[in-house]
């Protein structure tokens, strides 16, 4: 069982979130057909690259009342409304890259792969996607990253006994997590689950911090993405569970508390076993659930603000642009948040059914 | 009861979110976009991009970035360890020490307490054998005086018959009656012995 006193946080997040998600997601889906909030014309706006660069790009697409790219498949509607955030939170397989002339982005269309036929699964289409391109580039960033700050602190440590700079950051980052967060939550022996933890923090904040650079777009925001993360952190629990725990393990799936009469027994057997073996599945669909809408959030949050500067195309414009301004900043220290929230969360599960007894 | 009720308002809030996708459907085209619709490449893409990732990082990066940290650590741990183990060492060798005095001391007790009941025992015996001793020996000169007594009065008697023998020779040669003089020494001597006797 979880313990009582972690439960009303998690859950309290979850709710908040999963409420800002849903208040949201209808504006996006919404934005498409008739609702004109974030939308603005198509004469005046085409289609921003992405969330940083709007400023100038989109200053730009003003001058530049082309509107004649290919919009098809992206919602551009009959009556003269386009989506501008839609396009930017899904994935698609156009990638946006910077260009010298205006509108100064080139949209390239990435190729199309024959679906892959995996056993047990059946044939899956593998095409490389916007996220899919992004999520590369996250993992090179990360891997030339973290790779140049081991090399340079192990340099640092030979000749002046600290790395220095840059690398000291990463590094002290990187320990900061290793003995505040993932150590004493994953508590005894859990250093062979450090690297896991940490491939998973530092993988996830760079999905989450190329949203914000111009053209770019984050992975992170894609439910696939973070299913798939929340999947592989499941598995890496319960795996960890059965070995930690033994036959142990079936304890934590099917209450059978010793403490009470036997008849009470076996009525809570019934009655909780469910719930315990919801709980498994609760734990990794809060973290899919967590940073995907998260992610999403802050972008149609950031997105419709952006939308509304075009949309008044006066002074008071002035005031959207702070709030971006503002809200961009926020999502920076989401980022960083989302990234170590799933870190921590994941360590404290392991953790939890490392512990469990019952 | 607490416990059951958040995890009971949990799993409710949490049915409908994982019924949700189920229910997604393929969109149609330019229809609205499903933002919780699984996409298989993506998540293999994701699966595999993250494997890799980790397999590189915690072999290039994690392992040098920690290698001084968890020397350091485990330097550390080792020298709490040896410390305990050497405290524990200690502790035991005090307290075989400990026992080891405490059973000398018993040991010297109980010697002592040996010596002294043999000691005891011994002085008892002497004393007893002395006073044996002594007691034969009074028992020895006693029976020696008694001896002697008895032999010296047969030997003064012996002298004072010879004696009055001799007297009695001189007495004779005087007076030859004899017999009748004999009786009258007899009677004397018997006198002297009874008197003599009755002295004693």
């Amino acid at each position: 069982m979880i313990p009582v006193t972690t439960l009303p946080v998690s859950f309290a997040r979850l709710r908040a979130v999963a409420v800002a998600a849903a208040l949201l997601m209808p504006i996006a889906l919404r934005a498409q057909h008739s609702e004109p909030a974030p939308a603005v014309t198509p004469s005046a706006v085409p289609r921003p690259a992405g969330v940083g660069d709007s400023m100038g790009v989109a200053a730009t697409m003003i001058a530049e009342p082309t509107a004649a790219h290919d919009t098809q498949g992206h919602g551009a509607a009959a009556d003269g409304k386009v989506d501008i955030i839609t396009p930017h939170i899904t994935d698609g397989n156009h990638l946006e890259i910077p260009y010298w002339k205006p509108p100064f982005y080139k949209e390239i269309t990435l190729p199309h792969w024959a679906p892959v036929n995996f056993p047990l699964v059946g044939p899956v289409d593998i095409s490389p996607t916007k996220h899919v391109v992004f999520m590369w580039l996250a993992a090179g960033l990360v891997m030339a990253l973290l790779l140049w700050a081991a090399a340079a602190s192990k340099k640092g440590h030979a000749t002046v006994g600290h790395p220095k700079g840059f690398a000291a950051g990463i590094e002290a980052m990187a320990l900061y997590l290793r003995s505040e967060v993932i150590l004493p939550n994953v508590g005894h022996h859990g250093e062979k689950f450090v690297p896991f933890a940490l491939t998973m923090f530092f993988f996830i904040l760079f999905m989450n911090l190329l949203g914000l650079i111009p053209y770019g777009s984050t992975a992170t925001g894609n439910i696939s993405v973070t299913a798939t993360l929340a999947l592989i952190a499941f598995v890496v629990v319960e795996v960890s569970g059965m070995i930690a725990q033994g036959p142990g393990y079936l304890a934590t799936l099917f209450y059978w508390n010793k403490d009470l009469p036997i008849v009470m027994r076996v009525i809570m057997f019934f009655v909780m076993s469910p719930v315990e073996i919801i709980g498994k599945f609760t734990k990794p669909f809060a973290l899919a659930i967590r940073l995907f809408a998260n992610m999403t959030a802050g972008h149609i949050v950031l997105l419709a603000l952006i939308g509304l500067i075009f949309t008044f195309k006066s002074l008071v414009s002035g005031a959207p642009f702070l709030m971006a301004v503002a809200i961009s900043m926020l999502e920076l220290f989401v980022a960083f948040l989302q990234a170590f929230i799933f870190t921590l969360l994941t360590s404290v599960f392991i953790g939890q059914v490392r512990e469990a007894h019952h | 009861m607490r416990l059951l009720s958040v995890a009971a308002r949990r799993a409710l809030l949490v049915l409908p979110l994982v019924v949700a996708p189920a229910f997604a459907s393929e969109p149609a085209e330019g229809g609205p976009v499903n933002l919780l619709e699984p996409k298989g490449g993506l998540m293999f893409w994701t699966l595999l991009v993250f494997i890799v990732l980790l397999f590189v990082l915690s072999r290039y990066a994690f392992k040098p970035l920690f290698a001084a940290v968890e020397a350091r650590e485990k330097a550390l741990e080792d020298a709490i360890a040896g410390a305990n183990r050497d405290r524990e060492e200690a502790q035991r060798l005090l307290s075989e020490q400990k026992a080891g005095l405490e059973h000398s001391r018993v040991e010297a007790q109980k010697i002592i307490a040996d010596a002294r009941s043999t000691a005891e025992k011994m002085k008892a015996d002497l004393l007893e054998q002395t006073r044996q001793q002594q007691v034969e020996m009074l028992e020895g000169a006693r029976r020696d005086i008694e001896g002697e007594k008895s032999k010296a009065i047969a030997d003064l008697r012996r002298e004072a018959v010879d004696l009055a023998i001799a007297g009695a020779g001189k007495v004779i040669q005087q007076n030859l009656d004899a017999a009748g003089n004999r009786k009258i020494v007899e009677t004397f001597l018997a006198s002297i012995d009874g008197a003599a006797l009755r002295k004693r």
